[in-house]
């Protein structure tokens, strides 16, 4: 398996691919102030294939969505590549987050209106990627996960593992600095769970910098580096 | 990201949802369809009714004996015309006189008219008769010849008859030189109008003839001097208003009366027509406004929708803004789909309206009041209208889901469980 990467050395100079300092995310509920992180820090660099893992309330949930810049934080700061994300408007937020982070979600991670090989050309059809470029990329990167023969079926005539895979294909697609996996195997049995956790090894092998949540211990073993969270920040 | 593919994710959407897709369009196709089919019928029946009093030309005025006044509840029409008593019809030589120097005038032709017993082939009828001035009718005539010729000075016992009446009304059609007989006396018809198919029709049926002549015809007495009306044609048909009030006045004057024993009327058949538009109008305007209100449940009915696909995909929007859409892309994706609504519901609802307007000529619906067949008129600026109508409308009711859609925050949007 060759990843279908066309440039591994991306320009910008930076030391890790995501740093959050000092994260705090606290939620308002009603009068009752929740802090879900209560000072984070945590550090990505390229290469690592990082497991977060922790109980349910841990606050795992939250990190994922401070390294994925889908939220910002109440406190601290979130640097992805070096570019503190509160610098940002929302639309470059969403472009950055889009081009320079790909996501695997535990599930409903495909769009439903669309084929697989529809749902790999996705974010790059978002970001204006050439014609040329959508159709070979696309098709080259659902030979990597083995799905060619499935290029024109709809997300419901998928499996739980297919659907994941295809999922993992389009997270490639844009070419990102980071994959970013929150419980992708949660809702597959243990045969198409080990399918998809060889998939993340052998990208992770190739360079590919991998940060995944867990709760499976099993699973965690396969990552280089295991950071556990408990009660808002990380176990000592 | 490219409108294109913004326009073929929407696209997707509608036709993975083709039942709800289906009946949110066939709530715009009710509406359009009924908008259309009634400014089509609204249209067709005031040609209709332009067509029915066209025969009376823009630039005639008429004068006739007696005066409708309206007071408080009560009105009443002073004259006794069915009596036909020779004071009743009092319009004079000396009321054409007084009109003949109104400035703006251009032919006064003084009018005899009333019933008479025909008899043609054995066969016998009652006709109207309509004297005129044999020297200008011919001049203020609308019509126009089929057959023969007008009347011209010097005719005494020829008659001039109208389409209907030579070809629809005897068992032999009457035809030039053909005698006929009317009020006992012997007459030689010299001409044969065209159909006109005016209001009323008088001019299909009826019979012209010298104005002496008729006096002489028709069961009404009327005396040698005087005329049961008198048609003006004005120089120029923008001069008929003021035309209108400058006889009236002068008339007034001249025949010594004021505005409370006023003995006369003058109309002006262009104000008529112009009323009639204007009654037609609102009443096409009222009924627009009822096909609007389907219109509007059709939009209802895409907001509603709208919503629906929105809540439907929020982990779908959850993952575009993850991927990289902005707020914007997010709205024109599900302005899109709205409007999609409301152009394929614009163009089916577009050919249901037509057709339906093209059916009602066969229905053998007859036009209200108006005595004639109903009719529609569709034109381009009606399925233009309609179809933009239903575009911008479909647009505007997806606007605040689509606001919705954009304004979600990615991580609650991937989150949001159904």
């Amino acid at each position: 398996m060759v990843l279908p990467i066309y440039k591994t050395k991306h320009d910008e100079e930076f030391l890790n691919i995501i740093e959050l300092d000092d994260v705090w995310k606290i939620y308002k509920m009603g009068e009752v102030e929740v802090p879900a992180l209560k000072g984070l820090s945590l550090k990505v660099a390229p290469g690592e294939f990082l497991a977060l893992m922790g109980p349910s309330g841990s606050g795992k949930s939250t990190a994922i969505n401070m390294i994925g810049c889908l939220d910002i934080p109440t406190k601290g700061r979130v640097l992805l590549a070096g570019q503190d994300i509160a610098t940002l408007t929302e639309l470059e937020l969403s472009r950055i987050r889009g081009k320079k982070i790909g996501f695997v979600f535990q599930s409903h991670n495909l769009y439903p209106t669309l084929t697989a090989l529809e749902n790999v050309q996705l974010p790059m059809r978002v970001h204006e990627f050439r014609e040329a470029e959508i159709w070979n990329r696309s098709e080259e990167l659902l030979q990597l996960v083995g799905l060619s023969d499935r290029a024109n079926h709809y997300p419901s005539q998928l499996s739980g593992g297919q659907s994941q895979r295809v999922a993992i294909a389009r997270a490639l697609s844009t070419n990102p600095l980071l994959l970013l996996a929150d419980e992708p195997t949660g809702n597959l049995d243990t045969e198409a769970g080990k399918e998809v956790l060889d998939i993340f090894t052998q990208l992770n092998e190739q360079g590919v910098t991998v940060v995944m949540i867990t709760h499976d211990e099993k699973i965690g073993g396969r990552a280089n580096k295991i950071v556990r969270m408990i009660d808002g920040t990380l176990a000592s | 990201m490219r409108l294109l593919d913004i326009f073929l994710l929407s696209l997707s959407h509608v036709k993975k949802s083709r039942m709800r897709s289906w009946l949110t369009i066939v709530g715009v196709i009710i509406g359009v369809a009924s908008v259309v089919a009634i400014i089509s019928i609204g249209q067709g029946m005031q040609e209709n009714v332009q067509q029915r009093l066209g025969g009376f030309g823009a630039d005639i005025i008429t004068v006739i004996p007696g005066y409708f006044r309206a007071t408080g509840a009560h009105s009443e029409m002073h004259t006794d015309r069915s009596v036909s008593t020779s004071s009743s019809i009092n319009l004079t030589d000396k009321d054409i006189k007084v009109i003949k120097q109104v400035p703006g005038v251009m032919y006064v032709n003084g009018i005899v008219s009333g019933k008479a017993d025909l008899k043609y082939d054995n066969e016998k009828t009652v006709v109207s008769v309509t004297g005129v001035d044999t020297s200008i009718w011919r001049l203020m005539d609308n019509t126009g010849i089929d057959d023969g010729r007008y009347l011209q000075a010097g005719d005494s016992n020829s008659i001039v008859v109208g389409y209907n009446l030579a070809h629809g009304t005897f068992l032999q059609s009457i035809t030039l030189n053909r005698p006929i007989t009317i009020g006992g006396k012997n007459f030689r018809v010299v001409g044969i109008l065209k159909q006109s198919g005016g209001f009323g029709g008088s001019s299909d049926t009826g019979i012209y003839m010298p104005a002496e002549m008729a006096r002489e015809v028709i069961t009404e007495k009327v005396a040698n001097n005087q005329f049961t009306s008198i048609v003006i044609k004005a120089s120029d048909a923008s001069l008929v208003e003021y035309l209108k009030a400058d006889i009236d006045q002068k008339l007034m004057s001249s025949r010594q009366v004021n505005p409370r024993t006023k003995d006369f009327t003058v109309i002006a058949s262009a104000l008529i027509r112009e009323q009639m538009s204007s009654v037609t109008q609102t009443l096409s305007l009222f009924l627009s406004a009822i096909a609007t209100v389907s219109l509007l449940v059709g939009a209802i009915g895409i907001a509603n929708t709208m919503f629906m696909s929105v809540m439907e995909r929020t982990k779908q929007i959850g993952l575009l803004k993850a991927i990289g859409a902005g707020e914007r892309e997010i709205m024109k994706l599900f302005l899109i789909e709205s409007g999609i609504f409301g152009l394929v519901g614009g163009i089916i609802g577009v050919i249901f309206g037509a057709a339906i307007s093209l059916l009602i000529p066969y229905l053998g619906i007859q036009a209200l009041g108006f005595g004639g067949d109903m009719k529609a008129t569709i034109t381009a600026e009606t399925i233009f209208f309609a179809l933009g109508f239903s575009v911008v409308i479909g647009i505007l009711s997806g606007i605040i889901p689509a606001r919705h859609a954009a304004k979600m925050r990615p991580v609650d949007a991937i989150r949001y469980d159904q």
